[in-house]
């Protein structure tokens, strides 16, 4: 059996923990030969060698270097400079996950040189076009030739868009195999000390954890102000840590709202001081140190993706702060709540989870660490 | 800003032109919607076809005004165009937010454009939505694919559009059935091209006589970059070429492939400034410089049988009422198989001899048109538009 060589396209940190256990499961296959592809979409180089670290990626073998920049100038910067290597490299497959820019780029590129895309996260949908993420994923879908999911919704939102059934995959999430494979290793992270989260008695000290970087929720100040409102009135209940995506750091500045947040830049040589009422913003973390932040929080707030998957696999109560989500499967089995951005739906339902500890989730279908062997094995088939 | 605009300022549009195949779409569209007070039309060229004289005759003729915006992509890969036309186009889309961008056809322009207005939140219009060959090796038509998912409006040219809209999941109420532009064009200019003076200078009119002849147009890369493909089809010519004369306006590369293919002998290469062309070389096929709208139109509507690739002459033909027959695998005008004059011979030579010889033999189609294609569809978009965009 002839090699076949696979790229694997990377963009953006969301993109990592769902490359690394398929680069992984390649890499056991001496039939396949697989090359990370970074685009540089994400460019804090320092911060993506710590997740690349941690997750046990390799130095990416092509690395586009487009930075950041408008929709337009990404997507294209990305589709010119990849053009150039597909022309070069020919590869057997192209493979884009999640929804960032780099993803429909690259899968533009390849579908008009009829070289075979596979889409890893394909389905999900919001239904909400303003968000770039779902006109990503829906464009991405479209031109894709293997479509893995993570659930049965995502298989029936193809099916409605006339993808035919046979290009159609269920492997579970591979972000969640990511997870299962680092959570004991995350654990034993020296974050949760670090941070100075741990009593005296090494209990950790209860604490919520938020993530916020959503244009939608950061680039309004009126919808800012809101929302930092409400964090601290919730704060007055319990500590709320924020390791604060650098965009959203620049509109907080930009609408003079440092008053509304207790900023540490270094958090490891200060101890922080978690007397309420507080909302502690610190540098992000690496992909250890936030797993095990998120695996000990008694809540999770976050206008993310892929934290509402994680906190229903971790049985965290999670408060999603968009008015929809691509990831219903979340709210319907696992531990997610859908709140908004509305200050006072988001105090009550933090207030109602620290109360009563918020719904028991269950564990999606095939959310089982094995969805990059699914893959795998797909591929071997197809290929 | 929203804030600032009173009842009476009129909502921005865009109408975006990228390639030739556009301009005849785009040109009775900017008409329509520049008779209304309520709408201020701006013409935005994206240079993606850069052959500027050829682009020049073609505005002229269309009455086209120049482009208010040129972004000078020009040539280059699919993904060069594409890219350029996508960063070139947001910037300007920033600086002025226009209230609707319509896009036509299929060219890396119009996914291109459409893509940066969606990212931005402002609606998009698609002129001739919902054509599928079901070739995703075609650019073309992940173009459309593309464009269709993130159009606003979606603007088709027949019931075969809609079905393939509806069965990708799009929502029935952005559809609008409105007939075929590209026709719109045709029907107003049709006189004027019939008058034209290329067929006495082809030596094909004598008098109120017109001898008869074939027209066939090849420019897929599929066709005529790959000697065996182009030879495949010269044979299967072969027959016909000895009944009429067969006339092939072509591009210079082509002429250009031709040669380097060893198919010269095939050729009459026929240039009207040096001389009267002379039908006594009936073995051969008859090339000749693109013609401009009119008299290509006016070669096409006398033609006893068209041959193509391309994807605006089925429809044109079927129109017109002339066999037509597609040197493809594939269509994405079903319509034209199915109601029009239309049929799908691919290049096996055997298939091409067969079909020709039968339209030779067999008397002119009664023309069969599909609803709408009747030169008002731009009203019917305009209305629409109207409806939607003018007071709201």
């Amino acid at each position: 059996m002839p090699t076949k060589n696979i790229h694997i396209i990377v963009g953006a940190r969301p993109n990592y923990m769902k490359a690394a256990p398929l680069y992984d499961e390649l890499k056991l296959q001496p039939h396949f030969h697989a090359s990370i592809i970074h685009t540089g979409q994400h460019y804090d180089q320092e911060m993506n060698k710590v997740f690349f670290d941690d997750l046990g990626l390799p130095k990416p073998q092509v690395y586009l270097g487009v930075g950041s920049g408008t929709h337009a100038f990404q997507t294209g910067t990305i589709m010119q400079e990849y053009e150039k290597i597909l022309l070069d490299q020919r590869p057997d497959l192209v493979v884009v996950v999640g929804d960032v820019n780099s993803t429909i780029a690259c899968a533009l590129d390849a579908a008009k040189l009829h070289l075979p895309v596979a889409h890893v996260e394909a389905g999900l949908r919001s239904f909400d076009r303003t968000m770039p993420e779902e006109i990503n994923r829906l464009l991405t879908d479209q031109i894709s030739d293997f479509l893995f999911t993570t659930c049965e919704d995502a298989d029936q939102n193809l099916k409605n868009e006339g993808i035919p059934e046979s290009k159609i995959f269920l492997v579970g999430n591979v972000m969640i195999d990511s997870l299962l494979k680092f959570i004991e290793r995350a654990k034993q992270s020296d974050a949760l000390a670090r941070l100075g989260l741990l009593k005296a008695d090494a209990a950790v000290q209860p604490y919520a954890l938020l993530t916020l970087h959503r244009p939608s929720n950061v680039d309004d100040p009126h919808t800012l102000v809101g929302i930092l409102d409400a964090l601290n009135t919730v704060s007055e209940r319990i500590p709320l840590i924020f390791p604060i995506h650098p965009r959203t750091l620049k509109q907080v500045k930009a609408f003079a709202l440092e008053d509304m947040i207790w900023h540490v830049d270094r958090p490891e040589s200060i101890p922080l001081d978690l007397s309420p009422p507080k909302v502690i913003t610190i540098p992000p973390l690496g992909y250890l140190d936030f797993l095990n932040l998120m695996a000990h929080a008694a809540l999770v707030l976050t206008d993310s993706g892929g934290i509402q998957e994680e906190t229903t696999i971790l049985g965290i109560p999670c408060l999603t702060l968009r008015s929809n989500t691509e990831r219903p499967i979340t709210i319907t089995e696992g531990t997610n709540y859908l709140v908004g951005s509305d200050p006072e739906k988001i105090v009550s339902q933090s207030f109602e989870i620290l109360e009563t500890g918020g719904k028991q989730g269950r564990l999606p279908k095939l959310w089982d660490g094995q969805a990059a062997s699914r893959i795998v094995r797909i591929l071997t088939e197809v290929l | 800003m929203p804030e600032s605009k009173t009842k009476t300022t009129p909502k921005k549009i865009h109408l975006i032109v990228g390639a030739r195949p556009n301009y005849m779409k785009a040109a009775p569209l900017y008409e329509e919607l520049k008779k209304s007070p309520h709408f201020e039309i701006t013409l935005v060229h994206t240079g993606q076809h850069y052959d500027e004289e050829m682009s020049g005759i073609f505005f002229q003729e269309f009455h086209l005004p120049k482009p208010q915006v040129y972004l000078g992509v020009g040539s280059g890969t699919h993904a060069e165009q594409t890219a350029k036309a996508m960063m070139r186009y947001e910037e300007v889309l920033i600086a002025s937010r226009p209230d609707l961008v319509v896009v036509f056809g299929d060219v890396n322009s119009t996914l291109a454009c459409a893509l940066s207005a969606v990212k931005l939140h402002i609606p998009v219009s698609h002129v001739e939505a919902g054509l599928r060959s079901f070739d995703r090796t075609m650019p073309e038509e992940i173009n459309r694919l593309l464009t269709d998912h993130i159009s606003d409006y979606l603007f088709t040219t027949s019931t075969y559009d809609n079905s393939n809209l509806s069965r990708e999941g799009i929502s029935r109420e952005k559809i609008h059935l409105v007939g075929n532009i590209m026709l719109d064009t045709l029907s107003r200019y049709l006189d004027k091209a019939k008058k034209s003076a290329i067929l006495a200078r082809l030596g094909l009119r004598v008098g109120g006589c017109i001898h008869p002849y074939a027209l066939m147009t090849l420019h897929r890369v599929s066709n005529v970059d790959d000697r065996k493909v182009f030879s495949r089809i010269l044979s299967g010519l072969d027959q016909a070429k000895q009944q009429l004369p067969i006339l092939f306006p072509a591009h210079p590369r082509t002429v250009q492939r031709i040669k380097e293919f060893g198919l010269a002998e095939y050729f009459h290469v026929f240039d009207a400034a040096a001389e009267p062309l002379t039908l006594d070389e009936p073995e051969k096929i008859i090339i000749f410089p693109p013609q401009g709208y009119l008299d290509f139109t006016c070669l096409m509507a006398h033609a006893a049988l068209v041959l193509t690739d391309s994807g605006g002459i089925q429809p044109e033909t079927t129109f017109l009422g002339v066999p037509c027959l597609t040197l493809r695998e594939n269509t994405e005008w079903t319509v034209t198989l199915e109601q029009g004059t239309n049929r799908l011979v691919g290049v096996d030579p055997d298939r091409i001899r067969g079909e020709t010889q039968e339209i030779l033999k067999s008397d002119r189609p009664s023309p069969q048109v599909p609803e709408f294609w009747d030169g008002r569809t731009a009203v019917r978009i305009g209305e629409i538009i109207t409806r939607d965009k003018a007071d709201a």
